[in-house]
């Protein structure tokens, strides 16, 4: 029991002392993650249309080859990018631009270089699960959307999109939360984000496990209330459960044949009295006596 | 005799060594209604889907106001938007209100505005009995309303022909009445349709001319009364036999 008091008190002092520090890093954790996984998105949006474009043997022969060969391209970053850790994808990019420039390019932003490799990384894996979208959605939909004359792109962006969007979402919840995480391995590009900061922090001194106990209850707060804004941005996107019916009513006559009782008369329409009650009729009901 | 508004000439269609279409031929003047009839897997729908370029014929003509739409070149899109279909699945968008989906097409393929649009949608939902229900989804409405919102779709882009695609085979009797008196409608005020269907009773009572096939061929085809009445072919005697026992 003692144990956790101290734990407590550790946890307390780093806090009101480095609790900036704490912050600003969760900040950049937080934008980097935002800003790359959006990204992403949009890389994977693209890589899954253009993997998903349909061509038949009855296309042109150069249409057909450059189909092919957008798949391939896509094929072969989704494979690179995925199946390498970021780790090392960071440690590429960041220092492979200057070793092939001979050292005349370098990185001059940190935020750059950090925000490519999230997104790149992240695209990789959105563009399959926006294939996967795409594909689940069923064929009728395409050929509903077809039998009304509308072409590939229109098709795609009315109908196929905003239901596979929908449907993967759950995959764009999951991705942000995997970078909120997985972004604490920038710091081998020396990108201060949170985790960095519990490095720097730990280094001067030597409290450890009350930082990584901070460190741990940060990312579990940012990542269960992206859980819950995500959840409710689905329900958001599903709709109402239930829809109104709009009744014609059968007294309303055609317009031109009715004309409004003169201003004064007890049935003016347009007096104030006359237009509460009607709405007092309308949210109560009439009374029995007037049933 | 009014210049026929659709043509089939000599069309096939295999799927690699399956032949299931062997040399179609028929002609649909204006204000026809022509039911496609006959057994499971004898190619009435692929016929159907050839027609609306939903499948490449492998070989043959289909003749649009007397252009060939099969050939290469030409633009699907554009002619599918004079030839609406109605599926057997609906097929609503479902992502989409009742109103939506019958405005959608108008709005991105007619380039309507969204007020025209929305009144001329709100005239054929009126005319199928689902102006009440524009604002649900295809998911909150049963099979039978799904078909008649999917037949306002298709009429919203006013197409010269309908398509449709065993229209009931998905529903429960009941709904059938509803969706097959929304036909009878469409028929009698003149709209020129090819119907594949099980459904004999429409077939003999709505339609202007029958096609009975079998086995990817037309094997018989007339009036309602000559195939009705005196089929010649003994496949389609044996056909209509089951029905008329049924």
């Amino acid at each position: 029991m003692n144990v956790f008091v101290k734990l407590g008190q550790d946890m307390v002092k780093l806090w009101s002392h480095y609790w900036v520090n704490y912050l600003r890093g969760m900040g950049s954790t937080l934008v980097l993650a935002l800003v790359a996984t959006a990204i992403g998105c949009v890389i994977g949006l693209v890589c899954g249309i253009l993997n998903t474009i349909p061509y038949g043997p009855n296309d042109p022969a150069p249409k057909r080859f450059l189909l092919k060969l957008v798949r391939v391209i896509v094929r072969v970053y989704v494979e690179v990018f995925r199946g390498t850790p970021m780790v090392l994808q960071a440690v590429f990019i960041y220092y492979g631009l200057p070793y092939f420039t001979n050292s005349s390019v370098h990185w001059h932003s940190v935020w750059a270089a950090a925000i490519l490799i999230v997104s790149i990384n992240t695209g990789a894996y959105m563009a399959e699960s926006v294939r996967g979208g795409i594909i689940s959605i069923d064929p009728g939909q395409t050929e509903g959307a077809k039998a009304i004359g509308m072409n590939h792109f229109q098709t795609m962006v009315n109908v196929i999109l905003p239901q596979a969007l929908r449907n993967i979402m759950p995959q764009i919840g999951n991705n942000f939360i995997i970078n909120v995480k997985d972004t604490s391995v920038m710091f081998i590009i020396s990108f201060t984000e949170f985790f960095a900061f519990h490095r720097y922090i730990t280094g001067v001194n030597n409290m450890y496990f009350p930082s990584a106990a901070i460190e741990m209850l940060g990312y579990l707060t940012v990542t269960l209330s992206a859980s819950f804004l995500l959840r409710w941005l689905e329900r958001r996107m599903d709709g109402a459960d239930s829809y109104e019916l709009v009744e014609g009513d059968p007294l309303v006559m055609t317009a031109g044949t009715y004309s409004h009782p003169d201003k004064g008369t007890p049935f003016d329409e347009r007096s104030k009295e006359f237009r509460d009650r009607t709405s007092q009729d309308l949210k109560f009901g009439r009374t029995r006596g007037e049933r | 005799m009014n210049e026929p508004i659709l043509e089939v000439r000599h069309l096939s269609k295999s799927f690699g060594a399956n032949v299931v279409l062997r040399d179609i031929d028929f002609t649909v003047a204006p204000g026809d209604v022509t039911t496609v009839i006959g057994p499971s897997g004898s190619g009435k729908s692929t016929l159907l889907r050839c027609i609306n370029l939903l499948e490449t014929p492998t070989s043959g003509e289909i003749l649009f106001h007397g252009k060939n739409v099969a050939d290469r070149g030409v633009n699907a899109a554009a002619y599918r938007s004079k030839v609406g279909m109605v599926f057997q699945s609906f097929n609503l968008f479902n992502n989409m209100t009742v109103l939506d989906n019958c405005t959608v097409g108008q709005r991105k393929v007619l380039k309507r505005d969204a007020e025209t649009a929305r009144r001329s949608a709100m005239r054929y939902l009126e005319q199928v009995g689902m102006a009440p229900y524009i604002n649900a989804k295809p998911r909150q409405i049963s099979g039978g309303q799904k078909q008649r919102v999917a037949i306002a779709r298709a009429l919203a882009m006013e197409p010269e022909v309908l398509l449709f695609d065993e229209p009931t085979s998905a529903l429960d009797p009941e709904m059938v009445g509803e969706v097959l008196s929304v036909m009878r409608d469409l028929a009698q005020r003149g709209m020129t349709m090819i119907v594949v269907t099980h459904e004999m009773a429409f077939a003999r009572d709505v339609s202007s001319h029958v096609v009975f096939m079998d086995g990817g061929v037309i094997a018989e085809e007339g009036t309602p009364q000559q195939l009705f009445e005196a089929p010649k072919n003994p496949r389609t005697q044996e056909f209509l036999s089951r029905f008329r026992s049924a």
